[in-house]
């Protein structure tokens, strides 16, 4: 009884004290990493923007060129509005598919959660190539999915399941549904399973519990998580190219083409910079809405 | 809907896996009043409420409101109220919404609701706040808004779980006496689940010790703290000195005459019952019945070997003889004994408490 009482209050140290006599880190050692940043990726976002207007078509002059086509031109203004709704739709998709698998994480796994996390991580160390040249195995014409469902006798002839929008989509929504469930399983975390029982016992059925306690503090993961998904389908052209065999075209796409092919520089950077400008949109959108929403809590 | 139901426990039991959380208890809570389950983290307490409430079904047994059995209805079909340790209120909705909440769900019109959210506001002195968002509110604001938004709906029983466990020790104490006065004066039959003894002693009818999933006492504050069954109830409501000793022989009615275990000095017991002569017993004094005296004085010689200033008493721990744990002692005099004196202790035959368990010595 009397070690006790004399020890109390003798080794405790102020924790701001503390905190201003050990700093880690000071302004100056960011410096390496702007440089890096300068180089490697503002510079070339600068020179893009130029060669954008002053490249092929356009010069000085008329700089406007690339962008005024990319705007007026039936054929790619579709392509412009196809990035859309290829994006929206794969967006949608993976909110489906990965909301009831982030909520069983949360609210059911328990300790197997861990391993789910690993399972949706372990696929982002190969590249996405081997990823989606995993989709031609499986779905190819002589692929595991015709042989089987040949020898099940499901099947009469082998579907042709390559080269059609489809199979572009469940590849987009394998490759990006990860990213999708890891933000809403975050938020979700810090969403106490006692809210929802004190809706339950306030007379909520299930289904309003979900849709006015649940759904609502998890916006935030379901805004990150869409944001991310967006821009990703935005900039890919893997899955299209390799999967899609020309029924999806899309910007990315596009620029691929233009520069293995065309290798009309100019009008390559041109739409890269306008996809540039949809992804700054898309997080300009998301940090309003995140941020507004906090301010209301 | 009529308050003031009682509520009955029939028999539940509940097993987690290969652990028995609640033995088969049967529980019967008067209407209008509030009881407390008080007991350790892990006693079942939190569990008999999750029944209740309808968040874990009981493996056997039956939950009574009134007549009607609930045992099997889901939580959101059992017309309760529960306020929360930390109070779960929607950080998303103001104050008013969260109020509203109950009564949107049991599609009462906007107008009619609109005016109960306001006097349930009113009566919780929340006047202003009905704009307001959650986290603009101070603890025991919000505790008064998760109490607003149980009692709103004219639930037939309040579940509070914990309900002032987040406070600090004053607004707690504040809020015991508001929340006991808002219960008595609406008269609704009310379940507290606290592990703090002082919360259960003071807002509560009639308090149940529970012990290892089941009920090991039940009675009134005074008779639960006066009167402990058990070594357990004595020491976990309060402080509890446990002396073991032998029966000398009855004094006169209802009165014994023991020999201590250690420091071998002769007290008074009071008994009803009939004790043998010669068996062995266990007694517990409470602190503040203890007297202590000079020396000279009779009762049982002892050493003081620490005192602490507690404000409003002197603790002191004391040893006697040969006996390894320490006697505590709490005085209301002016001036502290200092440590190492002499003093002896004693009791009136009335503050003894013969325990029932006897746990060998």
């Amino acid at each position: 009884m009397t070690s006790t009482r004399t020890d109390a209050g003798a080794t405790t140290v102020h924790p701001r004290a503390r905190r201003a006599r050990f700093r880690l880190a000071r302004p100056s050692w960011t410096w390496p990493a702007l440089a890096y940043l300068s180089v490697f990726f503002l510079l070339p976002l600068i020179t893009n923007l130029v060669r954008s207007v002053s490249t092929g078509e356009a010069s000085w002059s008329n700089p406007f060129v690339y962008y005024v086509k990319l705007i007026t031109d039936r054929y790619y203004l579709g392509v412009l509005l196809e990035t859309l709704f290829v994006s929206i739709v794969t967006t949608i998709l993976c909110l489906l598919v990965s909301y009831p698998i982030s909520y069983f994480m949360v609210r059911k796994a328990g300790r197997w959660n861990v391993v789910i996390v690993f399972f949706l991580v372990a696929p982002l160390l190969t590249s996405i190539i081997m990823r989606t040249f995993g989709w031609t195995v499986l779905a190819a014409r002589r692929g595991l999915f015709n042989t089987w469902l040949m020898e099940t006798h499901l099947l009469a002839r082998p579907l042709d399941a390559l080269n059609g929008p489809v199979i572009v989509y469940v590849a987009l929504v394998h490759v990006l549904a990860p990213f999708m469930i890891l933000s809403i399983s975050a938020v979700l975390q810090t969403v106490d399973v006692r809210l929802e029982e004190s809706a339950r016992l306030l007379g909520a059925g299930r289904v309003s519990t979900f849709l006015r306690v649940t759904l609502p503090l998890s916006l935030d993961g379901i805004t990150n998580g869409c944001t991310l998904v967006f821009v990703l389908t935005n900039g890919s052209f893997l899955t299209m190219l390799l999967l899609g065999g020309g029924t999806i075209k899309t910007l990315a796409l596009l620029i691929y083409q233009q520069f293995n092919l065309t290798q009309d520089i100019g009008f390559a950077a041109a739409m890269g910079n306008i996809l540039l400008i949809m992804a700054l949109v898309c997080l300009l959108l998301q940090a309003r809405l995140v941020r507004r929403r906090n301010v209301k809590q | 809907m009529s308050l003031s139901v009682p509520l009955r426990l029939e028999g539940i039991s509940k097993r987690f896996g290969h652990v028995q959380a609640l033995k088969p208890l049967t529980l019967d809570v008067r209407g209008g009043e509030m009881l407390a389950l008080l007991g350790p983290s892990g006693c079942g307490k939190t569990t008999t409420l999750r029944i209740i409430a309808g968040f874990e079904t009981p493996d056997e047994g039956s939950v009574l409101i009134g007549e009607k059995d609930i045992t099997e209805l889901p939580p959101n079909k059992r017309s309760l109220g529960m306020v929360f340790q930390n109070y779960c209120l929607f950080p998303h909705l103001t104050v008013g919404e969260n109020v509203a909440f109950g009564l949107k769900m049991r599609g009462i019109p906007a107008a009619d609701r609109a005016k109960r959210v306001r006097a349930m506001l009113e009566l919780m002195r929340l006047g202003n706040f009905e704009e307001r968002t959650i986290h603009q509110l101070s603890g025991g604001q919000q505790q008064r808004v998760a109490l607003a938004r149980s009692l709103v709906t004219d639930p037939s029983l309040l579940l509070l779980d914990e309900p002032l466990g987040a406070l600090d020790k004053n607004l707690r104490e504040r809020m015991q006496f508001e929340l006991r006065e808002i219960q008595r004066r609406l008269g609704i039959t009310s379940i507290l689940v606290t592990h703090d003894q002082e919360e259960a002693l003071t807002m509560s009818d009639r308090v149940a010790v529970m012990e290892a999933g089941a009920i090991i006492q039940i009675g009134a504050p005074t008779e639960v703290y006066e009167r402990p069954h058990s070594q357990f109830v004595s020491e976990f409501l309060g402080t509890a000195n446990i002396f073991h000793a032998v029966v000398l022989r009855r004094v006169q009615q209802d009165m014994w005459a023991v020999r201590l275990e250690h420091g071998k000095a002769e007290m008074l017991i009071a008994c009803a019952a009939n004790l043998a002569s010669g068996g062995a017993v266990k007694i517990a004094v409470r602190p503040e019945r203890l007297k202590m005296d000079a020396p000279a004085g009779g009762g049982m010689p002892a050493m003081v070997r620490d005192v602490v200033f507690r404000g409003s008493y002197y603790a002191y721990e004391l040893s006697i003889a040969d006996q390894a744990s320490p006697i505590f002692v709490y005085t209301q005099a002016r001036k502290a004994i200092p440590a190492d004196g002499e003093v002896t202790i004693d009791w009136s035959p009335e503050s003894a408490i013969l325990l029932a368990d006897q746990a060998a010595p």
